[in-house]
C-alpha cells in the first residue's frame, strides 16, 4: 500500500530535521503514541495505541533512520506488532525542500498489514493510515509554531 | 463491573446484572439460556441472532444487553410458546424450508416482521427481505414458498373475517 | 411392500428447530468449563523468535496460556499422506506452531480463561515476536526448481503429482478435424457453515475418560483420531455430534484447535471449550478448489469428442489436511474430467503445490465443478467449431442410455446413467428453441440473455478405494442396530449421521417399511460413538445409500427374528406370516395374527410363558459396506439462463434447472431440497465467493461483510425433475444426491454468462465470475475486435 503526500511547516530545515530526530518532539506527534525510546542515535522503540476499523491494538514496534541526508532527507523504516491484530511494517522516504521562510516536506511510504487487520480492516486501512499520516504532521507543525520559550523544558 | 438491566423478555420480567459490553445475543444465550439466538457472523451479516426489541427486528449481536433496558424483548422460544409464528413453522415444516436449523430462528423473525408490514408479499419482496438472513443449506427457495403461503393463508383468514364481520354488520 | 420409502415425509426433527430448541455444540456449557482463545501468526511465513504471554497471564479469567512446548508434546503429531497416492509428501503438523509459521492464522498460543471475552482480552496483550519471511502464494513458478519453500520441512513444493493416458491420446488430437483449448482459473472459497467449528472436549481424570462433544460429520473417524494422537484406549473416547450447523465435508478434517482444546482437557482435567468466530473460521476452516486448469478437447468434424488433454496446478496449503489430504480434490479433477461423454483417449496431468495459505481439502463436490465446468466449456466451444448446438453436440456424444456397464477413459466403472435421457428431459423443462426467439428479441433492446447446460457425473457410496487402501482409518462401512421396544416400538442405532439433510427421517422411512409400521413409531438415534455402532458416517453421499441399505438389512433380519418367535406364539410357519400394519398377519390374507405390542409384552415380561429354546432377543446389529461397484455414480444435467447487465457486469440468475438421477428416491422432498442447497452452493463461487489473498498471503476479506456468499435476493427458483435408474449392487437401490447439485452449478452458469457475451465476443474462464472480470472481458473483447 503506498502513501504519500507533503506538508507545509513554517520553520526553517535544521528545526523541522532536528524535530524529526527529537524523542520527545516525535511522542507529542505520532497518535496514539504511549511510550517512544530511543535506543541509538537512529533507532527508536515505541508502543502506539491504535484503531483501524474493528480492530483495536497496542502495537509495540521498532523505527530505524537510515539513508540520512542531514538537513535534506532520510529513509525511515519500522516493523510494529500489533499482537492478535496483526502486525504493521513499511518504509518512508522523507524529503524536506526550502520554500520561503518554511520548508515543504514530502513523504513516499510503502506500508504492508497483516493478520487481523487485513482480513477485516483491509478497506479502512488506506484511509486510516492517511488519517493517522496527516494528524502526525498537523502535530509537527503545531509543535514547531508554538513558540520558543513555550516548549519543553 | 456489571450493571443491572430490567427488561421483559418472553412476556416475563428479567433483572440481571451483565457486563456493560454484553451484547444482548450473550446475554439471552449465556445469562438466560435462549440458545435458539444463534451467533453466526458478530457483525450484524448473517441474520441468524434477529429478536424482536420492542416488536421489530434487531440484531442481538449488535444490540448490546443494556440498551434492552426497560424494552421487551421476543425470541423464537417465546413466538413458539404465543403460538405467534405456528403458522410460520407449519409451512416450514411442510415445505422442508430448513437443514442444519442454525439460520431459522432468524428467518422467523424477518418472515413475522415481512408479514406485519406487507401480508401479501411477492417472491421478489420475500427474497428482498430475507436479503439479511445467510442459509447455507437450502437454496432459499423453500423458504421463499413456506412464507408466501403463510402470507396467503393469513390474508385469506383475515379476508374472511371481515366478510365474516361484513355478513354480521349487514344481518343487523 | 413399499409403504413409506418413496414419500415426502416430513423431518421430525425439524420441529426443534423451528421452535428454536436445536441442541448445538456452540450452546453447550459444562460445569467448571474453560474457553479457548488461540493467537495467531499474522505473518504468512516466518520464524518465532519470542512468545511474550506475560501481561496475558495477569488478565483477569486467565487459568493457563499453552505455547507449543507446553502443548505440543501431548499430541502424537500428523500426516496428511495417503499410500495410494505414490510419491506424496507432506510435512506432520502440531498443535501450536513450534519455530515456523506456515499461514496468516497459524496458531501459537492458546489461552484458557473462564469467559471467552477474558481469553480474547488476554490474547491482545500476547506479543509474538516473528521474524518474517517471502510466503510462497504464486502459481506455477513455486514448483520451478530451487523456488522459495513454503514449508522448510518439506523438499520442494511439490505435495503431490500424477499423470493419467490412454495409449492414444496423441493420435486423437492428431487427427482431430477441430482443437479446443482454454485456460481456466477457479478461486479459492470456503465452506461458512453458519454455525462455527465447535468442541467442547471434556475428559475425566478419575475415570480416564474423554469425552468430546464436536460439531462434526465423522464422529467415529474422530474417536480414532483422539484415541491414537492422545494415546487414549479407544473405548475411552467418546464422540457426540449433536446437532451440526452445516457441515458440507468441511467438518471431517483434523484442526489444530480442536485438538488443542482435547489436550488442553487432557492437561487440566476440565472442559475445554473452543468456538469459531467468524474470522477465525475464514483463516482455519480448509479452503477449497484453487486450481489453474489448461484444457483442450479434440473433435472429428461431426461433433464427435475424440479426447481430453487438461493439465490441473492446485495449490493446498503449507501441509496437506488430514486424514484425507488435500489432494484428494485434484485427483478427482482429473479422473471426472468428461465423464458423461463418450470420449476414448485422455491425458490428465494433476501437480498439487504447497504454498502459505490456509490448507484446502475436500468440501462439498470435492473436484466436480472443476472437472464439470471445464469439460462443459470445452464442449461448448466444440459446439462453436463444429456448427452443432449445446443440446445437438451432447446427444451426440453423452454415453448412450443403453450402452452399459461403461468405463470412462480415466477408468472409472459405470454401473448404468440415463445421461441421454436426462438431456431429453431437460430440453422439455427449458424449450430452448423458445429461448434462443427471446433471447434475439430482447439483443435487439440490449438485454443479453444466456443460458448454458452442463452434464454432470457424480460419485456416491465409495467404498474402500476411497481412502481404506490409502491406509486411512475412515470407514468404508456402516452399521446399525435395530431393536423392537417392548411397545412394539422401533429403535434404530446407525452410524450415518444428520446435519439437517435429513438421515434419521430417511432411515426410519426405510425401517418402518421392513418392519410394517409407520415411520411415526421408528425413532432413530444418531451421532454418538458410545450408543451407534462404528461406521464411515457422513461423507461423500453415502448416508441413503450405504446408510440406507444397512438399517433395511438390518430392519430385515430384525424382521425375520420377530416371524420367527409369532410363528413359535401363534404356532404357525413363520414362511405364512408377515409384518404389516404395526402386528404380524396371515401373508396370504392379511388376517392380524398378533400385534406387535403382544409380541413385545411377551418377549420382555413374560418370556417365561415361551416354549423352551424359543430366541425372545429382538435386538439385531448389521454392517454393511458397498459390494460391486467401487462407487454408485449419478448422473444429470443441469441448466442456467441468466442476464447479463453490460454496462455494470452486474449478472442476474433468472432460472435453473436441474434433471437428476440418484437411483431410488427415499423422499423427494427432501432429495429436492438437496439439491437445491447444492446448486446454490454452486452458484456462490461462480459468482461471488472467492478468499482473497494479498501478495504477502494476507486474507483480506475475513468478514461476512466482505466475503460475499448467495443470499435469497441473488438466487433463481430452480426447477427439479428426476430419472429414476436404481443401482443393482443393493437391495434398496438407492445412490447419493448431496453433491449433484454443487457439481454442476457453476458450469451450467458459466456457459450461460458467455452464451449471453456471444455478441460481444467475450468469454470467462475465470470464476467468481464478478462484475469487474465480466467489464475486463468485454473490454478484452473490444480491443480485440478494434485491433489494426
Amino acid at each position: 500500500m503506498k502513501l504519500e503526500g507533503e506538508q507545509f511547516l513554517d520553520a526553517d530545515p535544521m528545526t523541522v530535521w532536528a524535530a524529526l530526530f527529537d524523542r520527545e518532539v516525535l511522542a507529542a506527534a505520532i497518535p496514539g503514541c504511549e511510550s517512544l525510546d530511543q535506543t541509538s542515535d537512529t533507532e527508536f522503540a515505541a508502543v502506539v495505541k491504535l484503531k483501524v476499523g474493528p480492530v483495536s491494538a497496542r502495537f509495540k514496534g521498532d523505527v530505524v533512520l537510515s539513508d540520512i541526508v542531514p538537513g535534506h532527507s532520510c529513509t525511515l523504516s519500522g516493523k510494529g506488532s500489533g499482537g492478535i491484530a496483526g502486525f504493521a511494517k513499511g518504509a518512508a522516504q522523507v524529503t524536506l525542500t526550502p520554500e520561503g521562510a518554511g520548508v515543504r516536506l514530502r513523504y513516499d511510504a510503502d506500508v504492508a498489514v497483516g493478520g487481523k487487520l487485513a482480513a477485516l480492516g483491509s478497506r479502512l486501512i488506506k484511509s486510516t493510515a492517511q488519517k493517522l499520516t496527516d494528524a502526525f504532521f498537523t502535530n509537527l507543525s503545531e509543535i514547531l509554531a508554538v513558540p520558543e520559550t513555550a516548549g519543553p523544558v | 463491573m456489571k450493571v443491572l438491566v430490567n427488561t421483559k423478555v418472553n412476556g416475563t420480567p428479567v433483572q440481571e446484572a451483565v457486563t456493560p459490553r454484553s451484547s444482548l445475543a450473550d446475554f439471552l444465550r449465556d445469562d438466560l439460556g435462549l440458545t435458539g439466538t444463534h451467533l453466526g457472523c458478530e457483525m450484524g451479516a448473517c441474520g441468524a441472532c434477529l429478536v424482536l426489541l420492542d416488536g421489530a427486528p434487531v440484531h442481538a449481536c449488535l444490540v448490546l444487553a443494556v440498551q434492552a433496558e426497560g424494552g421487551t424483548v421476543e425470541t423464537v422460544e417465546g413466538l413458539t410458546e404465543t403460538g405467534a409464528v405456528a403458522d410460520l413453522q407449519e409451512n416450514f415444516h411442510d415445505r422442508n424450508a430448513l437443514q442444519c436449523g442454525y439460520c431459522t430462528s432468524g428467518m422467523l423473525m424477518s418472515a413475522q416482521a415481512l408479514l406485519a408490514r406487507n401480508a401479501a408479499p411477492s417472491r421478489d419482496e420475500i427474497r428482498d427481505a430475507l436479503s439479511g438472513n445467510y442459509c447455507r443449506c437450502t437454496g432459499y427457495e423453500a423458504i421463499v414458498d413456506a412464507i408466501a403461503a403463510t402470507g396467503r393463508a393469513r390474508a385469506a383468514a383475515t379476508e374472511s373475517a371481515q366478510a365474516a364481520s361484513a355478513n354480521t354488520e349487514a344481518a343487523e | 411392500m413399499t409403504l413409506h420409502i418413496g414419500q415426502p415425509q416430513r423431518r421430525e426433527n425439524a420441529r426443534r428447530h423451528l421452535a428454536g430448541r436445536g441442541r448445538f455444540v456452540s450452546d453447550l456449557a459444562l460445569p467448571r468449563m474453560l474457553h479457548a482463545v488461540f493467537v495467531r501468526s499474522p505473518m504468512a511465513k516466518g520464524r518465532i523468535l519470542d512468545i511474550d504471554t506475560e501481561a496475558a497471564s495477569l488478565c483477569p479469567g486467565v487459568l493457563r496460556i499453552f505455547t507449543a512446548a507446553d502443548l505440543n508434546p501431548r499430541c502424537q503429531p500428523w500426516v496428511g499422506t495417503l499410500d495410494h497416492f505414490a510419491g506424496m509428501q507432506s510435512p506432520p503438523m502440531n498443535i501450536l506452531a513450534e519455530d515456523e509459521v506456515l499461514w496468516a492464522g497459524h496458531p501459537v498460543a492458546m489461552i484458557l480463561a473462564h469467559s471467552r471475552a477474558e481469553a480474547e482480552d488476554a490474547a491482545d496483550q500476547v506479543l509474538v515476536d516473528i521474524e518474517d519471511a517471502e510466503p510462497v502464494t504464486g502459481g506455477a513458478p513455486v514448483l520451478l526448481p530451487g523456488a522459495p519453500r513454503a514449508n522448510e520441512a518439506a523438499d520442494s513444493n511439490l505435495c503431490y503429482e500424477t499423470l493419467l493416458e490412454t495409449p492414444d491420446v496423441d493420435r486423437a488430437f492428431a487427427e482431430a478435424a477441430h482443437v479446443v483449448e482454454a485456460a481456466f482459473t477457479f478461486g479459492r472459497h470456503t465452506a461458512v457453515t453458519l454455525e462455527p467449528r465447535a468442541v467442547v472436549a471434556d475428559y475425566d481424570p478419575a475415570s480416564g475418560a474423554l469425552t468430546v462433544h464436536h460439531g462434526t460429520q465423522t464422529p467415529y473417524q474422530f474417536q480414532d483420531v483422539y484415541a491414537r494422537h492422545f494415546g487414549l484406549p479407544e473405548g475411552k473416547v467418546r464422540v457426540i455430534a449433536p446437532d451440526v450447523g452445516g457441515s458440507f465435508g468441511m467438518k471431517l478434517h483434523v484442526y489444530n484447535e480442536e485438538m488443542g482444546a482435547v489436550a488442553a482437557s487432557l492437561i487440566l482435567g476440565r472442559p475445554v471449550r473452543y468456538v469459531a468466530d467468524r474470522l477465525e473460521s475464514f483463516v482455519s476452516d480448509i479452503h477449497a478448489r484453487d486450481h489453474d486448469v489448461h484444457g483442450r478437447m479434440a473433435v472429428a468434424a461431426d461433433g464427435t469428442i475424440l479426447a481430453m488433454e487438461v493439465d490441473d496446478l492446485t495449490r493446498i496449503g503449507a501441509v496437506s489436511a488430514y486424514p484425507r489430504t488435500s489432494a484428494a480434490e485434484g485427483n478427482q479433477v482429473i479422473r471426472l474430467m468428461g465423464a458423461p461423454y463418450r470420449m476414448p483417449d485422455y491425458r490428465g496431468k494433476l501437480s498439487v503445490a504447497f504454498q502459505n495459505k490456509v490448507q484446502t481439502s475436500q468440501y462439498r463436490a470435492v473436484g466436480h465443478p472443476i472437472a464439470c465446468a471445464v469439460t462443459e466449456a470445452l464442449v461448448e466451444r466444440a459446439a462453436e467449431a463444429t456448427g452443432c448446438d449445446p443440446f445437438e453436440i451432447r446427444a451426440r456424444n453423452l454415453i448412450a442410455d443403453d450402452a452399459y456397464p461403461h468405463v470412462s477413459a480415466t477408468g472409472y466403472q459405470f454401473e448404468k446413467l440415463s445421461h441421454q435421457a436426462c438431456l431429453a428431459r431437460l430440453r422439455e423443462m427449458m424449450d430452448p428453441d423458445a429461448l434462443r426467439v427471446e433471447q434475439a428479441a430482447l439483443r435487439t433492446r440490449g438485454i443479453y440473455r444466456g443460458f448454458g447446460i452442463a452434464s454432470f457425473v457424480e460419485i456416491t457410496n465409495p467404498g474402500a478405494t476411497f481412502y481404506g487402501i490409502g491406509g486411512a482409518r475412515i470407514s468404508a462401512q456402516d452399521g446399525a442396530v435395530v431393536r423392537m421396544l417392548p411397545s412394539g416400538d422401533i429403535h434404530c442405532a446407525i452410524s450415518v449421521t444428520e446435519q439437517g439433510q435429513g438421515t434419521e427421517t430417511i432411515i426410519a422411512q426405510v425401517v418402518a417399511d421392513q418392519l410394517g409400521v409407520a415411520p411415526e413409531r421408528v425413532s432413530v438415534t444418531t451421532g454418538d460413538t458410545a450408543t451407534t455402532p462404528s461406521g464411515g458416517a457422513n461423507w461423500a453421499c453415502r448416508g441413503a445409500g450405504i446408510g440406507g441399505e444397512t438399517a433395511l438389512r438390518a430392519g430385515r433380519q430384525l424382521r425375520d427374528r420377530i416371524l420367527t418367535l409369532a410363528g413359535a406364539l401363534v404356532q404357525a410357519d413363520p414362511a405364512t406370516l408377515r409384518l404389516a400394519g404395526g402386528a404380524v398377519v396371515d401373508a396370504a390374507s392379511g388376517a392380524p395374527r398378533i400385534a406387535l405390542e403382544e409380541i413385545g409384552r411377551i418377549a420382555t415380561y413374560r418370556p417365561d410363558t415361551l416354549p423352551h429354546g424359543v430366541d425372545h432377543s429382538l435386538t439385531v446389529a448389521h454392517h454393511f459396506a458397498p459390494v460391486g461397484y467401487p462407487f454408485d455414480f449419478t448422473n444429470g444435467i443441469q441448466g442456467s439462463l441468466v442476464e447479463v447487465d453490460t454496462e455494470t457486469g452486474l449478472v442476474k440468475l433468472l432460472k435453473h434447472w436441474v434433471v437428476e438421477d440418484c437411483g431410488r428416491i427415499i423422499n423427494p422432498l427432501l432429495v429436492d431440497e438437496q439439491i437445491r442447497g447444492g446448486v446454490v452452493q454452486g452458484l456462490g463461487p461462480a459468482f461471488f465467493e472467492e478468499c482473497q489473498y494479498d501478495v504477502d498471503g494476507q486474507l483480506t476479506n475475513g468478514s461476512l461483510a466482505d466475503y460475499l456468499v448467495p443470499m435469497a435476493v441473488e438466487m433463481p427458483d430452480i426447477e427439479i425433475a428426476h430419472i429414476e435408474t436404481p443401482t443393482q449392487d443393493t437391495i434398496l437401490g438407492a445412490k447419493g444426491v448431496g453433491e449433484a447439485g454443487t457439481a454442476a452449478a457453476g458450469a451450467a452458469a458459466m456457459n450461460a454468462v458467455n452464451d449471453a457475451l456471444r455478441p460481444f465476443g467475450a468469454c470467462l474462464t475465470q470464476t467468481p465470475m464478478t462484475p469487474l472480470r465480466i467489464l475486463d472481458a468485454l473490454d478484452a473483447a473490444l480491443k480485440e475486435r478494434t485491433a489494426p
